[in-house]
């Protein structure tokens, strides 16, 4: 990561300099700058902005603009370091065009995004290293890309014969292990294929997209206001995570102020969020162990905390508690004392199962060294959140976009640099205290008022808005685009399980077969975010 | 003749009976340490009977190891189990064989559910298989020699004879470190033999880390019973040798009935104690990484070296 830019000079203008033809736009409302640009300068200006301008990969995506105009968009959003807008640059593929050039050989985090755009709408990246089919498995008839807008929501598909290539390595004693969809536990369905040579992993194949609902085309026959409730299903662990960001997109389209007070809960209900998902990973870190002792605290202090969401709002998960303009449920004072209560009383009894955790020697050698992603192959992924946090990928949307209420809550944010297990355990346990923390804080700031405001206006038919969350895996990006009568016309949803999953490949490379499940758990992707 | 039947009945009987409390013991030690209740100790007899009902499946790919291998490591098991005293010193099959049969029939057993594993075809038994390999032919010489280090001070490798002199305190050496050693070497032997935490872990769902519970996936209904109550006396085996062989006081030494009462309670007592104990151990410890287990049986080995080393050493 050298040739830093001089601080002193902005994206823009270094882009300027670069590229004088380009001419910035700067849509209402969002903190972005977006370039268009036709699609034979669009490789060397995404180029530029990778590798000079040390910009990070965050979505890409294509929208198909019928029925306003017969044409296709490609987006590519880039994110910067600390409190920098994005910078969304634009291309259209018009008419009938269905090329674009592949950015993968010079930005590597694009190539499942290429895939995910081939398999749904029928572009081709030309120069993609790889175009298997990565969403449309192979028994999806030929021809079949369900994101175009000709294609209906309801269409049945037929069913075709085909196998997915897998990549081999052949030689003396290389054996490989095909491992699910099907799980033993209640896990849900994922292909891994491993090469092994004995027990060290010398390739690991990942071949997911087994639980496509099509979410994202479900998205389009709903209104603007009723797809929260999609939005909340689309991961069921990351219910506030994934509503929050919808919310805040469309908050952006309708061009509606949040009042203080709700933009403070949805921070509370997004903490609370992170606080369950977190113990629960934490023990069953440790599960794959065989620590079954801290496993058991670790699920009992879980559920505690899933009982108190249960007590706030009528739901362990949390769900419908976000809406456009705001939160659906108050919390009282008392409760929220209440609640500040029996945090304090779970930080206790978690810094002793923590203690136990840290201290214990047999643990430790488990988890340390074991699935090192290193900085270079983070970077290379574009790789948020917990797992990038833990191999030094200094990131954290709380802190660099402030969202809610967390431009009035400073986040500390949890660094480790080793990139291994113990390392994704340890940003874990980190994170836990600190959410604890901004609870308090919350308590003690936060404003009496309403906790929603009404939406007074309709959003203009093309117009969109993109927004970033930081849920308890890490980034969640949506962008919404809104159609005729208050309508979604497209909306794209990121988890970050969909940027993390193809790092794991790299994570395992030399470990040993039993340690994959251990990995695996110390990364805890969703299955179910990532193939919409 | 009359005798030798009715002792041979009495301790299969024993065996058979006590193995799967056992294993219902442990699991309500560890439950307890996790602050569950956990299931009750019997739940394992429920099982065992629940699996005998039902209907085995068994893939159309296998050969005649597949179904054979649970019959066969049931009753070397079993056999094994009669070679050694459990609640009395002299041993059912004592004119069949010694310590070197027992180590011998246990790994026939073992020989053929590393086959079986392999016979399936499946991807994770064939891993369960080579896993077992290792942990198999490591196990060996650490249990021969720490059996042989008894063996020396009791003069025999008849393990009937070892318990008996030991119990009667005859030609028991001033200095106790080489028992101590080689029991120390005998317990790591016993989790490894038998697939306890940190060797193996019983009670995963996670195919790619599993050892024994690997070779044993595609077993069902009364196969799979059978395994499981062999794993079980497998087990109860390993805890009896540990606790007659080091301990054997109160042992029945004659047939009288109440000797033979004391020797069954506390034998009782000591193999419930051995589970409470391998139920803490588990809990205390996460599982090795799996290449880390040849240094805990390569540490198993040293200290019944040392054992044997100590005897000379000692006896001057």
């Amino acid at each position: 990561m050298t040739d830093s830019p001089s601080p002193e000079r902005s994206i823009e203008q270094q882009i300027q300099t670069a590229f004088p033809g380009v001419i910035p736009d700067y849509p209402s409302g969002t903190a972005l700058v977006q370039y268009r640009t036709d699609k034979l300068q669009l490789p060397e200006l995404v180029r530029f902005l990778h590798e000079k301008m040390q910009g990070r990969l965050a979505l890409l995506f294509a929208v198909d603009c019928r029925p306003l105009e017969k044409k296709y968009e490609l987006q590519y959003l880039f994110a910067f370091k600390s409190r920098q807008p994005f910078v969304l640059v634009t291309t259209e593929l018009i008419g009938d065009d269905r090329l674009f050039t592949s950015i993968t050989p010079s930005v590597h985090a694009a190539q499942w995004y290429e895939r995910e755009i081939r398999d749904l709408f029928g572009l081709i990246p030309q120069g993609h290293p790889d175009l298997r089919r990565l969403v449309r498995h192979e028994h999806w008839p030929k021809g079949t890309h369900p994101l175009q807008k000709d294609v209906s929501w309801n269409n049945v598909l037929g069913r075709q014969q085909g196998e997915y290539r897998f990549h081999h390595i052949e030689g003396e004693g290389v054996f490989e292990v095909p491992v699910g969809p099907i799980h033993a536990g209640i896990i849900e369905p994922g292909h891994f294929r491993f090469s092994v040579a004995g027990e060290p992993i010398m390739q690991l194949e990942l071949r997911h997209f087994w639980k496509h609902r099509g979410v994202e085309k479900l998205f389009e026959q709903l209104t603007l206001i009723d797809a929260v409730l999609l939005a909340e299903r689309v991961s069921g662990d990351t219910t506030v995570g994934h509503s929050l960001t919808y919310c805040q997109a469309v908050e952006t389209l309708l061009d509606l102020q949040v009042p203080r007070r709700a933009n403070y809960l949805r921070s509370l209900f997004l903490e609370l969020e992170r606080l369950y998902n977190h113990f629960g990973d934490i023990g069953a870190m440790c599960n794959d162990t065989a620590y079954a002792l801290a496993h058991a605290h670790c699920g009992r202090i879980k559920e505690r905390i899933m009982q108190l969401n249960d007590r706030l709002v009528g739901s362990r998960f949390l769900r419908g508690v976000m809406r456009v303009g705001g939160v659906s449920w108050d919390v009282d004072r008392s409760q929220l004392g209440t609640l500040v209560d029996e945090l304090n009383g779970i930080q206790k009894d978690f810094s002793e199962v923590g203690a136990i955790i840290f201290a214990n020697a047999s643990l430790t050698d488990r988890l340390e060294t074991t699935g090192v992603l290193t900085e270079r192959i983070a970077w290379d992924h574009a790789v948020t959140g917990v797992v990038g946090r833990a191999s030094g990928m200094d990131q954290d949307v709380r802190r660099d976009r402030p969202f809610a209420a967390y431009d009035e809550l400073p986040v500390n944010v949890a660094l480790y640099r080793y990139g291994d297990a113990r390392a994704r355990l340890r940003v874990r346990g980190d994170e836990i205290h600190e959410s604890i923390r901004l609870i308090r804080e919350i308590h003690a700031r936060i404003p009496d008022g309403p906790i929603a405001a009404e939406p007074d206006r309709s959003a203009p038919p093309g117009a969109w808005a993109v927004a970033a969350v930081e849920g308890w895996r890490g980034e969640i990006l949506y962008f919404v685009s809104a159609g005729d009568d208050g309508m979604i016309h497209r909306c794209k949803v990121r988890d970050p399980s969909f940027v993390n999953w193809p790092a794991i490949q790299w994570a395992v490379l030399g470990n040993i077969i039993p340690d994959f499940p251990l990995i695996n758990k110390s990364f805890n992707l969703s299955y179910a975010g990532n193939d919409l | 003749m009359l005798y030798a039947f009715v002792l041979i009945v009495m301790q299969t009987v024993v065996l058979l009976a006590v193995a799967p409390l056992i294993v219902g013991l442990i699991r309500k030690v560890k439950a307890r340490l996790q602050c569950r209740r956990g299931a009750a100790v019997f739940q394992p007899y429920a099982d065992l009977i629940k699996l005998f009902r039902k209907q085995p499946v068994v893939s159309s790919t296998t050969s005649w190891i597949f179904t054979a291998t649970p019959y066969i490591l049931f009753a070397s098991t079993l056999a094994a189990g009669l070679l050694v005293p459990v609640f009395m010193s002299t041993t059912p099959l004592n004119f069949a064989g010694n310590i070197i049969a027992l180590v011998y029939l246990l790994a026939l057993g073992t020989f053929f559910l590393m086959l079986a594993g392999l016979d399936a075809g499946s991807a994770f038994g064939g891993m369960g298989s080579s896993r077992e390999a290792i942990v198999a032919s490591l196990t060996e010489p650490a249990m021969m020699l720490s059996i042989f280090a008894i063996a020396l001070t009791a003069g025999s490798t008849n393990l009937s004879t070892i318990v008996h002199k030991t119990a009667l305190l005859e030609g028991i050496v001033t200095d106790p470190s080489p028992h101590l050693m080689a029991f120390a070497a005998l317990v790591i032997v016993a989790i490894a033999e038998t697939g306890r935490v940190p060797v193996d872990n019983p009670a995963t769902h996670l195919e790619l880390t599993m050892i024994h519970e690997a070779m044993i996936l595609e077993y069902s209904g009364r196969y799979l019973a059978l395994v499981e109550w062999a794993a079980g006396l497998k087990l109860l085996v390993f805890l009896t040798l540990i606790a007659n062989v080091s301990a054997p006081w109160g042992i029945a030494t004659s047939m009288e009935p109440a000797a033979l009462g004391i020797g069954l309670a506390t034998y009782l007592v000591k193999v419930s104690g051995l589970a409470v104990l391998i139920g803490f151990l588990e809990s205390m410890f996460a599982k090795l990484r799996l290449f880390r287990v040849t240094d805990l049986l390569g540490t198993a080995f040293v200290l019944a070296l040392l054992g044997l080393v100590f005897f000379y050493v000692l006896r001057g």
